[in-house]
C-alpha cells in the first residue's frame, strides 16, 4: 500500500476530511427536511448492527447497514412518506436498538469489542481498509447527490410544489433514507454512533446563520466541519481527548462564536 | 362560440375508507375562463383540485385533459422551509429554468419585482402568495390551479389578489381554477362557480349561484346579500386604484 498511509495520524486526517466532505451536503439536506433525528435513531440502533455483525462474524459495518436499511424500509412502509416521522416512533426504535445492541455486545466474549469506540468513535484507529470503505461510499453518495441535487432541493423547499411539478417526491425521499443509512454506517467509525447526528447538525446550524443560498450553506457547513475537525484532532493529539467528542465540542464552540459575532453585526443580516 | 376546452371531468367520485369525499362531480374548464370552487370546510375542494392536477389518481369517473396541458399550481398550504436559505429568485428557478427576462416579467405581473433578491423566509404571507402566484406563470401554463390563494392575506390585499388573477388570465389566456371561501370577493372575476359540498350543489354564473336555494342553505341569505354590496364596493375600489396605484418598496 502507499507508504504515507502507514502513519495513523495521516489516515485519521484523511478519514476526517472525507467525512466532512459528505457530512456537509447530507447534513444540510437532513436539516432542511427535518430528518436529523432519523440519523440519530439510525446511529443508536447501529449498536445493534455492530452486535449482530460480530455475532454472525461479518464486518460490523455490514451489520450496521443491514439494521439501518431494515429500519428505513419499515419506516417508509409505515409512513408512506406522507406524514413526518413521529418523534415517538423514532425514540422507541432508537433506544430499543441501543439497549438491544448493548445486550448483544455483552454476550460476546470479553474484549472482542471496544464499546467505547463504537459509541464515541475512534478516528485515530482508522485502518487503510476503513479509509477505503469511507472513500468509496462517499464518492457514491456525492455522485447521487450531484445527480439529483435539483430534486433534493425542490423537495426540501416544498413537497407539494415539487410533486405538482413532476418530481417523484416519494422516490426522492426513499433515496434520501437509503443514503442516510449508508452515511450512518460509514460515519460510525469516525464519530461514534452517538455523535453522528451532531456532526450533521452543528456545522449546518452555524452555516445557516449567514448563508443566502442552499449551495452556499453546504459550502460554509463544510468549512465549519473542517474547523471542527481541526479542533478535534488537535485536542486529540495534544491533550489526549477522545476525537469524536472533541470534534463535537469544537463544532459547538464555533457555533457559539458565530452566534456572538453575527449578533454583534446584526445589520449585516436581514 | 365557446372557448377551447381544456379539462372535462365526468362523474368524478372519491371515497376514502367509508367517507364519501366527492360524489358525482362533472364540469368543464375552458381557456381564459375563471372557475371558482366554493364550499364549506371539508366539502372536498382541495381534493377536487388535486384530481385536476393529477396529484390524486385513484378516483372513479373520468377526467380528460387537453393533450400536453400545462398546469401551474399554488397549493393551499405552502410550508416554507425557514431552515433553508433561499432567495425569491431561486425559488422561481427550483424546477423551471426561466430566462432572466421571464423571471422579471413574472414577478412584475404580480407586483413583487422588488422582492427578487429577498430571502423567502423574510417574506410576509401576502408577499409569499404573490411570489408563488408569479411562480405558477413560469411554465407557460394553460391552466392555473389556485387553492385559496388569499388565505392569510388582509382584505384589501385579497381584492387586489383577485384582480391580479383576472389580469393574469387576460395576459396569459389561461384557464384558472380557484378555490375560495369568499364568493363575494371573487364574484366579478369569475365566469363559472362550482358550489361544492361533496356533491355539486349548483353551478353556473355567480349571480345565479348566489340565488340558488342550496347555496343559500349553505351560506345563508346574508352571504348572498353581501355579494351585492361587495360588487358595488369593488367597482368603486377599481376606480380609485386606477388613479393612485400604490407601490411599496422596502
Amino acid at each position: 500500500m502507499i507508504e504515507w498511509l502507514d502513519d495513523f495520524g495521516v489516515r485519521a486526517v484523511i478519514a476526517g476530511l472525507i467525512m466532512v466532505a459528505i457530512a456537509a451536503p447530507m447534513g444540510c439536506l437532513m436539516v432542511w427536511q427535518r430528518l436529523a433525528f432519523l440519523s440519530d435513531t439510525l446511529g443508536h440502533a447501529a449498536v445493534m448492527g455492530v452486535g449482530l455483525g460480530l455475532l454472525l462474524q461479518v464486518q460490523p459495518i455490514f451489520g450496521v447497514l443491514a439494521v439501518a436499511l431494515l429500519i428505513v424500509f419499515s419506516l417508509s412502509r409505515v409512513t408512506g412518506f406522507n406524514t413526518a416521522l413521529s418523534e415517538t416512533t423514532l425514540a422507541i426504535i432508537s433506544h430499543t436498538g441501543l439497549a438491544g445492541g448493548i445486550i448483544l455486545v455483552g454476550l460476546l466474549p470479553a474484549n472482542t469489542v471496544n464499546l467505547e469506540a463504537i459509541l464515541f468513535g475512534d478516528l485515530l484507529a482508522t485502518t487503510t481498509r476503513d479509509l477505503l470503505t469511507l472513500l468509496v461510499t462517499t464518492v457514491l453518495l456525492l455522485f447521487v447527490l450531484l445527480h439529483h441535487w435539483r430534486s433534493f432541493v425542490a423537495v426540501s423547499v416544498s413537497r407539494e410544489i415539487a410533486q405538482a411539478e413532476g418530481i417523484e417526491v416519494r422516490k426522492v425521499q426513499f433515496l434520501m433514507y437509503i443514503m442516510i443509512a449508508l452515511l450512518v454506517a460509514v460515519m460510525m467509525k469516525v464519530m461514534g454512533v452517538l455523535l453522528i447526528a451532531a456532526m450533521l447538525v452543528i456545522p449546518t446550524s452555524s452555516a445557516r446563520l449567514f448563508s443566502r443560498s442552499p449551495e452556499q450553506m453546504v459550502f460554509i457547513s463544510g468549512l465549519y466541519g473542517l474547523g471542527a475537525l481541526a479542533g478535534g484532532i488537535t485536542g486529540s493529539f495534544h491533550f489526549d481527548w477522545q476525537t469524536g467528542p472533541a470534534i463535537v465540542v469544537s463544532a459547538t464552540l464555533l457555533l457559539l462564536l458565530t452566534l456572538v459575532v453575527t449578533r454583534s453585526f446584526k445589520p449585516h443580516l436581514e | 362560440m365557446q372557448a377551447e376546452l381544456l379539462v372535462r371531468a365526468r362523474r368524478l367520485s372519491l371515497t376514502l375508507g367509508k367517507r364519501q369525499i366527492l360524489d358525482d362531480i362533472s364540469f368543464e374548464l375552458r381557456r381564459a375562463e375563471i372557475t371558482t370552487i366554493i364550499g364549506p370546510n371539508g366539502a372536498g375542494k382541495t381534493t377536487l383540485t388535486n384530481i385536476v392536477n393529477g396529484l390524486i389518481g385513484d378516483f372513479e369517473g373520468e377526467i380528460e385533459r387537453m393533450p400536453g396541458l400545462r398546469i401551474g399550481y399554488l397549493p393551499q398550504k405552502v410550508y416554507v422551509n425557514t431552515l433553508m436559505p433561499l432567495s425569491v429568485e431561486r425559488l422561481l428557478q427550483l424546477t423551471y429554468s426561466p430566462t432572466d427576462q421571464e423571471l422579471d416579467r413574472a414577478l412584475a405581473q404580480t407586483e413583487v419585482a422588488y422582492l427578487k433578491q429577498r430571502q423567502v423566509r423574510s417574506l410576509s404571507e401576502g408577499e409569499l402568495k404573490r411570489v408563488l402566484l408569479a411562480r405558477t406563470t413560469l411554465g407557460q401554463p394553460d391552466l392555473i390551479v389556485l387553492d385559496e390563494p388569499t388565505a392569510g392575506v388582509d382584505v384589501s390585499g385579497e381584492i387586489r389578489m383577485y384582480q391580479l388573477i383576472g389580469e393574469l388570465r387576460d395576459q396569459l389566456q389561461c384557464a384558472v381554477l380557484l378555490v375560495s371561501h369568499d364568493l363575494h370577493l371573487v364574484m366579478s372575476q369569475t365566469d363559472q362557480v362550482l358550489c361544492l359540498n361533496q356533491h355539486l350543489c349548483c353551478s353556473g354564473l355567480p349571480e345565479s349561484v348566489s340565488q340558488h336555494p342550496e347555496y343559500l342553505a349553505l351560506f345563508g341569505q346574508q352571504a348572498s346579500d353581501s355579494i351585492a354590496i361587495y360588487t358595488h364596493h369593488h367597482d368603486h375600489e377599481h376606480d380609485v386604484s386606477g388613479e393612485s396605484s400604490e407601490h411599496r418598496h422596502d
